[in-house]
Parts: C-alpha cells; sequence; structure tokens
C-alpha cells in the first residue's frame, strides 16, 4: 500500500479515537454512586449525594497493597497509594466523569453506577 | 551462531536499558498503560533488520526479564499480552511494507500492543469497563508509535545495512 493510504487509515483512527476521548472526558456519567471493586469483587457502593462529613479509609489488596480513598459529598478519590506509578492518585476526584479511576499494580477500581443492581454490576 | 547470538544479546541489553530508563520518567498523563515504549525502536528495528524469530527471541526476554526488574506479576501479564498482539501485526505488516514505512509499522504495532494490554485488562479486573480506557490507548498508541517508529526510521538511514549486518 502507498504511505498516503497509510497516513489516511493513522489519521483517521487518531480523529476516531480523539473524539471518543473527547466524548468521554466531557460527557457526563449519570451516576451518584461509587463503586469500589477489587478483583472484580465490589467491596462497597457509596452514594455521593448523601455523603455528609468527608471520611477516609483503606483498601488492602490481596498482596499487601493498600489505597488511601478518601470521600467528600459528590466526589471520591485515592488520596494517597503505594504501587509504584501511583496513577490511581494522580488521576485525582471522580464526580461526574465517565472514565473510572484504576489502580492497575493493585487490581482496584472506582466508577460511578447510576443506582445499584444486576445491570450496574456488569456495566 | 555465535555472532547471532551476541547481537541478539546485545539487543535485549539495549532494549532493557532503554526500558530501565524510561521506568525513571514520571507518567505524563495519569491513564493507566499509556507510556513513550522506548524499547519499541528496537523491536521494530530488529524486525526489519535482524530477523522475525530474533525479534521474538528479544522481545519475549525483555518483557519477562523487565518485569522481573518491576517485579509486578500483573503488569507483566499485561504486557506480555501486548507484546504478543504487537508481535503477530508486525509480522504481518513486515510483509507488505518497505523498508521506507517502518514508521507506519511502528505507529500500527503501538496500537495493536495497547489493544492487546486492554483486552487482557477485562478478565484481570473481572469487568468490562477498563475499556473505557481504549481511545486514550489508541491514541497515545499512535502518538508514541510515531515517534518509536521515526527514531527507528532514523536509525535504519543512518546505520548501513553493511555495518550491522556483516557476517
Amino acid at each position: 500500500m502507498k504511505t498516503r493510504t497509510w497516513i489516511l487509515i493513522l489519521a483517521a483512527a487518531a480523529l476516531i479515537s480523539g473524539a471518543a476521548c473527547l466524548f468521554l472526558l466531557f460527557g457526563k456519567s449519570s451516576g451518584q454512586t461509587a463503586q469500589v471493586i477489587r478483583d472484580g469483587e465490589i467491596l462497597c457502593e457509596i452514594d455521593l449525594s448523601a455523603v455528609g462529613e468527608p471520611y477516609t479509609f483503606t483498601v488492602t489488596g490481596k498482596d499487601g497493597g493498600v489505597n488511601v480513598i478518601e470521600v467528600e459529598p459528590g466526589r471520591i478519590r485515592v488520596s494517597d497509594a503505594d504501587c509504584p506509578d501511583r496513577i490511581c492518585v494522580h488521576q485525582g476526584w471522580l464526580s461526574t466523569q465517565s472514565v473510572p479511576v484504576v489502580c492497575v499494580p493493585h487490581r482496584l477500581m472506582i466508577r460511578l453506577v447510576s443506582g445499584t443492581g444486576p445491570d450496574a454490576y456488569t456495566g | 551462531m555465535t555472532k547471532r547470538l551476541t547481537k541478539d544479546a546485545l539487543l535485549l541489553a539495549v532494549a532493557l536499558i532503554l526500558y530501565a530508563v524510561e521506568a525513571q520518567i514520571p507518567p505524563l498523563v495519569p491513564v493507566p498503560g499509556v507510556k513513550l515504549g522506548l524499547a519499541n525502536i528496537v523491536t521494530v528495528w530488529a524486525m526489519f533488520r535482524v530477523g522475525a524469530k530474533d525479534t521474538l527471541a528479544i522481545l519475549a526476554l525483555r518483557v519477562i526479564l523487565g518485569s522481573i526488574w518491576a517485579g509486578q506479576i500483573i503488569s507483566f501479564t499485561l504486557s506480555l499480552a501486548g507484546a504478543l498482539v504487537c508481535y503477530l501485526v508486525m509480522l504481518l505488516l513486515k510483509r507488505i511494507l518497505t523498508m521506507k514505512q517502518i514508521w507506519i509499522c511502528s505507529a500500527v504495532a503501538a496500537v495493536a500492543h495497547n489493544i492487546g494490554q486492554t483486552a487482557a485488562a477485562i478478565p484481570l479486573f473481572r469487568t468490562a469497563s477498563v475499556a473505557v480506557y481504549l481511545p486514550f490507548l489508541v491514541l497515545s498508541g499512535l502518538l508514541t508509535g510515531l515517534f518509536t517508529g521515526l527514531c527507528a526510521q532514523l536509525l535504519i538511514r543512518y546505520l548501513p545495512q553493511g555495518k550491522t549486518e556483516r557476517e
């Protein structure tokens, strides 16, 4: 194939994925319920709209990895972690986004869902 | 045989050094899986200049040794899945691309690597929610793949065939 054809294919892929990124970043998730999931298991569900006083709690993984989770009214984040890259901490607050916070080394995920039930689980 | 072994070992060492250097750079964007992939320069270069079997050995050993150094089973699983998909795509692209289109191979292979990695993350996290990261990983794969591909392209241009292929 000609180089020009390849450039078109790559540019199209960049455009489509770029548009999808913008959609994910600026689109709002309808959910206000945060699920804290470790190894595919829902550890707890927090209704962020019902949070009064801010609080933190610690999630310890099976291999001893620690994530400190901070909850405030309307938002949740990983405030501290002992994973090497600390990407989960850098991802910051989760309040309305549809992109979940993930800690790959500890297989931990925080995502927003609307309400509870089996649909929210498979989402 | 000895020359081949020496050359492959040297390339593996270069790939591991690039991997170690890159690990010292703090993550630029807080998206899991996004990285520069400097070691990819070696993989692409070896694929076009050395051979498919040698590349497989260099790639597999780099992933195994690099993960032992980083010390994480989960990143090993994801890297291995990504590397495998990336290798298969490169094998295919090598047949249809010319020596002047190496940068294209690198970009497509980097995207393939990130797709393979995301696919492997789904059973590990036991949820399809991680697939949300796919658009970010495709975009970053394109950009980083182009960068490492251009590096490999320049390397091939300025390292004459005779100096690297002499037996």
